[in-house]
């Protein structure tokens, strides 16, 4: 529409406008792609190029696998070291989309004669991606509204933290690729909804079933689609277009979305994708009550009409129900499900409740990793409700659904992220527009957003061009002046546009700073800063890890809590009992419950386990917090679920309900394996003067258990600050019968002493066995 | 002789054993009918002092009895003690209603107004308590719920018990109807206005409503209201000694109910100055208006994003940048 409007003042232009325009928009978008290419580099540049955190090592793994062994073994790929006993089938549990992204790039730069490491590929995947996506979300929201306003987007999100946050270099993870996806699926879905062309829908589909390898995150599209169709039917908006496009990418989507093992028979079997079906039906029904009404009267159908389609929803509805009450339709599954029933999984399944991503968000992340976005973008909710369409309905849609599903979990701020860049994009250029439209509007309008492009990029390279800026602005300003009968003056527009200019660069510089702040730390590597700046880098997980790879026997079982288990099979190469693919809770729970029993109960539980090493993560004495100490509960907590006789979390608080590992916790919490792990000769090291030796600097405490022994395992390697601590399980011992048999002498000997006083000893018996002879008569009797 | 002698002491001895035995049975036996039938009447048991000492404390007993003591009456003001009875009743009424009903497991309660003195012989100066009282023997550290830690919700109210007694109970929630019900009436209402106006139906054309509504689902979202929900934030904070009032939360994770109402005010002025600024094109008024009308938006939007920008500020500590306001 906007469109339109602007056609005539285009063709106003001094030369050949179309040409400019489009050299225009690729040089802004091609800025834009860099721009959030190398913000996103942050990480490599501190530490160096390596893959962060915890996912992206198997996705890494997983990967390189693909690379040495092919598609098809990979496919294949039963992973006998991981889940120890168990194993893990990773061709069917895995959605491929990441890896075979990153392997066509490696096969295709290889062929090229481009000899380059797959590991490489895997950092820079996210960033690439993020390129595509500031694309993705151009041609949406140009679809949407307007070219100008497609600029904005597409410079929005490519530097938003909300994105940046799970797409830094070294992230290699399923959303760094998902959003590019979700968002060109989007753009395709409206395409094909203005054309009505199987064409575009078929494209769409194509793109739905890139998502649907790629991410879990699929199921948001195939329910909102289908509520996009459902809302327009409601509204009376029914067309060809809508029936053609909807039924191309239903059946098409399916069939494609269930050639992904992952996900199987799911899209037919599951409640979450019972939505997309029920509205396909509806539309059958909708298009047929169409067909009717050619041979009916107006009236006559009216009735009919109406009757019909309640009866058609209805029964819809209520075939779902019963299918799902019969047993064919699983029902929601447990994560799906607490979106909707909010305390659920705190309830029900605490592993799920215990991952930090799945906490409901607090406004801080929202205006953290949105800025001045979040403020501006209900905004242009308002502007599209006003000029509304039925591609129009689908944007709102999409941002009242994941303004909610963003506030239940702050992972799913990242499919927030998206729309209100777009809708942020369409309240800010309709602004700009009005504000700065003289008769050369649309340059200036593309002038202005190249302007703040450049403000984006200013703080990557350096501020000079600021200046230069301010005296484009100036020609501009005089340029207005010459119009005086504009309705509002140019004095007002200029501030205006300097105003919103200014709350630009402040959310450029925002998400400069929270990117380079919060955002680019890999987590394997930590750095901390002296006084003077100068800086000290922990390298103490590889140094484990690599120890593990170098001084461990091939075959040998890792036991850790599952956060490391990916970490331990990527970089140490062995064998693991659990890991971030929490699929097993029982397993898990075994862990837990190994590490929080006492030593001896937990030996029984490694020797039936086969553990070789334990691996413990111990931040006291740098004072790393997100040690296993902290986690401790969640491990107490998870076990208690599964083995509630013998694990109970009210024993490892002290009687006041706290927590402490001081001489004040429970004795049980001061004995369990974890401890002992943990603080194993911490009570010899004294790290200041300040301070008593075994002070922990995480909790801030003294020890309380500090003096012991360990008897079944023993300590193998300690890292250099101790982040991380690895113990043996040893082995059965050969003599140890042999020491009862002596104890067993011993006793025997004594009792020769013993014996001489048994006169004495019957006679207490006498006095003391009355009770015990009263009871068993009782017992006898009863 | 000596021997004989014993021989009688111990006949003479579980006679007596024997007597007291039966005695006791016919002690527990009577109790049980009582808990029974009364337990029959109600799921949970009332009872007062001198009861609670008969059929709880008293020694012969082959029956668990899960007490809780509360204040019910309203003058109490015990806002907890009503909702720990009401899911103290439906972990009663499953027991009662389930398959494996038997009778040595029962529950009972007492009312602080019934009977004070199970108070203070217990030494309890708080309610709501519950408490295990096994067959046999003392009620220990571990017979007393952790109500603090762990909630009173019904399902932890038979975990607890299946700690204590080894017996199961699956909770069974009545189906809470009002939920239902209300949507069913919601839909109701809004079915006959639209029957009643079925003549008229432009106004769902009217867009202002249905912006108004989504754009209200969008700020209630976005300003954390789910967060407030699902962890139960205080109001605002009142520092005790001081009696100051504290509106924001001074740490990013956390907040409270009035912050975010804050959040929402601050979000829906930047939006509605942003909305003015546009519709002052539309408008047909003369330009000096429009100017002042475009200016007063423009305030608007500066001055609450910089309000916003601050109460951030003071949130995330070592966050360096302000706008216009410190």
């Amino acid at each position: 529409m906007a469109d339109a409007g602007v056609k005539p003042e285009v063709k106003n232009l001094l030369t050949n406008p179309s040409g400019w325009t489009s050299l225009l928009t690729f040089f802004i978008l091609s800025l834009a792609c860099l721009a959030g290419f190398s913000s996103r580099l942050f990480a490599v540049i501190r530490f160096e190029s390596i893959i962060h955190e915890f996912d992206p090592w198997f996705n890494y793994r997983a990967t390189h696998y693909m690379v040495t062994h092919g598609f098809y073994n990979f496919l294949n790929w039963f992973d006998d070291t991981a889940w120890y006993p168990l194993g893990r089938i990773v061709g069917g549990t895995v959605y491929p989309g990441l890896m075979v992204t990153s392997g066509t790039i490696h096969w295709l730069l290889n062929l090229l004669n481009i000899p380059i490491h797959i590991r490489d590929i895997c950092v820079f995947l996210a960033p690439m991606f993020s390129g595509l996506t500031a694309i993705a979300t151009y041609l949406l929201t140009k679809e949407l509204w307007s070219a100008g306003a497609g600029l904005f987007a597409a410079c929005f999100i490519a530097i938003v933290p909300g994105y940046i946050s799970r797409s830094v270099a070294g992230s290699y993870d399923n959303e760094g690729i998902a959003i590019f996806a979700l968002m060109f699926t989007y753009y395709l879905w409206i395409k094909s909804v203005k054309t009505g062309t199987v064409y575009w829908s078929m494209l769409s589909s194509l793109a739905y079933f890139y998502m649907v390898s790629a991410w879990g995150g699929y199921v948001f599209i195939i329910n909102l689609v289908p509520l996009h169709v459902f809302v327009l039917i409601l509204m009376g908006r029914f067309s060809r277009r809508i029936y053609v496009a909807y039924t191309t990418f239903y059946i098409v989507g399916l069939v494609l979305s269930m050639q992904i093992p992952f996900v199987g028979f799911q899209p037919i079997r599951t409640s979450e994708h019972m939505a997309a079906a029920g509205v396909f039906a509806l539309l059958q029904a909708y298009a047929a009550l169409q067909y009717i009404q050619t041979y009916m009267t107006k009236t006559q159908f009216r009735n009919f009409f109406l009757l019909a389609l309640a009866g058609a929803a209805g029964l819809v509805f209520l075939a779902v129900i019963g299918l799902t009450w019969l047993g064919y339709i699983a029902p929601w599954s447990g994560r799906f499900y607490s979106l909707w029933d909010t305390g659920y999984a705190k309830i029900h399944i605490p592993i799920i409740a215990s991952v930090s991503e799945h906490q409901p968000t607090t406004w801080v992340s929202f205006f953290f990793d949105l800025h001045v976005l979040i403020a501006v973008f209900p905004a242009g909710v308002w502007f599209v409700i006003k000029e509304i369409n039925d591609e129009r309905v689908f944007i709102i849609l999409y941002a009242v659904s994941a303004s909610y599903f963003a506030g239940v979990m702050v992972r799913l701020m990242l499919t927030l992220t998206p729309v209100v860049c777009v809708l942020a994009s369409i309240a800010l250029s309709k602004t700009f527009e009005i504000y700065l439209k003289d008769e050369q509007t649309k340059e200036e309008k593309e002038k202005e957003e190249e302007e703040q492009k450049e403000e984006k990029n200013d703080k990557l390279y350096d501020k000079a061009p600021k200046a230069k800026k301010k005296g484009e602005e100036r020609t501009i300003e005089k340029s207005k002046k010459k119009e005086k009968e504009e309705a509002v003056g140019l004095n007002v527009k200029s501030i205006v546009i300097i105003a919103f200019l200014m709350m630009l660069m402040l959310f450029a510089v925002h998400c400069t700073w929270v990117t380079s702040n919060a955002y680019s730390s890999p987590s394997i590597v930590l750095a901390t800063y002296g006084q003077d700046g100068t800086r000290n880098i922990l390298d103490d997980f590889r140094e484990a890890y690599y120890w593990l790879r170098q001084n461990t026997h091939e075959k040998s079982r890792v036991m850790s809590w599952w956060d490391y288990g990916y970490q331990i099979a990527g970089m140490g190469n062995r064998t693991t009992l659990v890991d971030n693919n929490t699929w097993n809770n029982s397993h898990i729970a075994l862990v837990g419950k190994a590490m929080s029993s006492n030593e001896s109960a937990a030996y029984e539980i490694m020797r039936t386990l086969d553990v070789d090493y334990v691996l413990v993560i111990f931040g006291g004495v740098i004072g790393y917090s997100g040690d296993d100490i902290n986690k401790f509960l969640w491990m107490v907590r998870i076990a208690e679920g599964e083995h509630p006789k013998d694990i109970r979390e009210s024993d490892y608080f002290t009687p006041q309900g706290e927590f402490r590992v001081d001489a004040g916790g429970s004795k049980t919490l001061l004995n369990c394996l974890m401890y002992k792990l943990c603080y194993y000769r911490f009570g010899q090291l004294q790290l200041d003067f300040r301070t008593p030796p075994g002070f922990d600097r995480t909790r801030n405490v003294e020890i309380g258990n500090k003096n012991f022994d360990l008897r079944y395992v023993e300590e193998a390697y300690t890292t250099e600050h101790w982040l991380v601590r690895i113990y043996k399980v040893k082995d059965m011992e050969n003599r140890e019968e042999k020491k009862l048999s002596k104890k067993i002498k011993r006793k025997a000997s004594r009792k020769t002493s013993r014996n001489k006083r048994g006169s004495i000893k019957n006679k207490p018996k006498i006095v003391k066995g009355k009770k015990p002879a009263k009871t068993t008569n009782k017992k006898k009797k009863n | 002789m000596r021997a004989l002698l014993f021989v009688c002491i111990f006949l003479i001895f579980e006679q007596y054993a024997e007597c007291a035995a039966k005695k006791k049975e016919q002690v527990i036996a009577e109790k049980l009918e009582k808990l029974t039938e009364w337990s029959n009447r109600r799921p949970i048991v009332r009872l007062n002092g001198d009861k609670f000492r008969q059929y709880v404390k008293s020694v012969p007993k082959n029956y668990s009895v899960i007490l809780m003591l509360t204040a019910l009456r309203p003058e109490r003001q015990c806002m907890v003690c009503k909702q720990a009875n009401e899911e103290f009743n439906i972990v009663a009424a499953s027991w009662r209603y389930s398959q494996q009903f038997s009778n040595n497991l029962f529950f009972a309660m007492v009312d602080f107004d019934e009977g004070s003195d199970v108070f203070t012989s217990l030494k309890l100066n708080s309610a709501p308590v519950f408490m295990h009282f096994p067959p046999s023997g003392k009620p220990k550290k571990g017979d007393t719920m952790d109500i603090h830690r762990i909630g009173f919700s019904a399902e932890q109210i038979a975990k607890f018990v299946s700690e204590r007694t080894d017996i199961h109970i699956r909770v069974f929630r009545p189906p809470n109807y009002v939920g239902t019900m209300g949507v069913l009436l919601l839909f109701i209402v809004i079915g006959g206005l639209l029957y009643l106006k079925r003549n008229n139906l432009e106004f769902l054309y009217n867009k202002t409503p249905w912006g108004v509504a989504s754009l209200s689902i969008i700020f209630a979202m976005t300003s954390g209201q789910m967060w407030n929900h699902i962890r139960g934030p205080p109001f605002m904070h009142k520092n005790p000694q001081t009696g100051q009032i504290m509106y924001v939360h001074n740490s990013s994770q956390g907040q409270f109910v009035v912050e975010t109402y804050i959040v929402i005010f601050l979000n829906a002025a930047v939006v509605i100055g942003v909305i003015l600024m546009n519709e002052v094109q539309h408008m047909k008024a003369d330009a000096g208006k429009k100017r002042i009308l475009a200016l007063v938006g423009l305030g608007v939007v500066v001055l609450f994003f910089s309000l916003l920008l601050s109460v951030f500020r003071q949130k995330y500590q070592g966050y360096p940048y302000s706008f216009l306001i410190k």
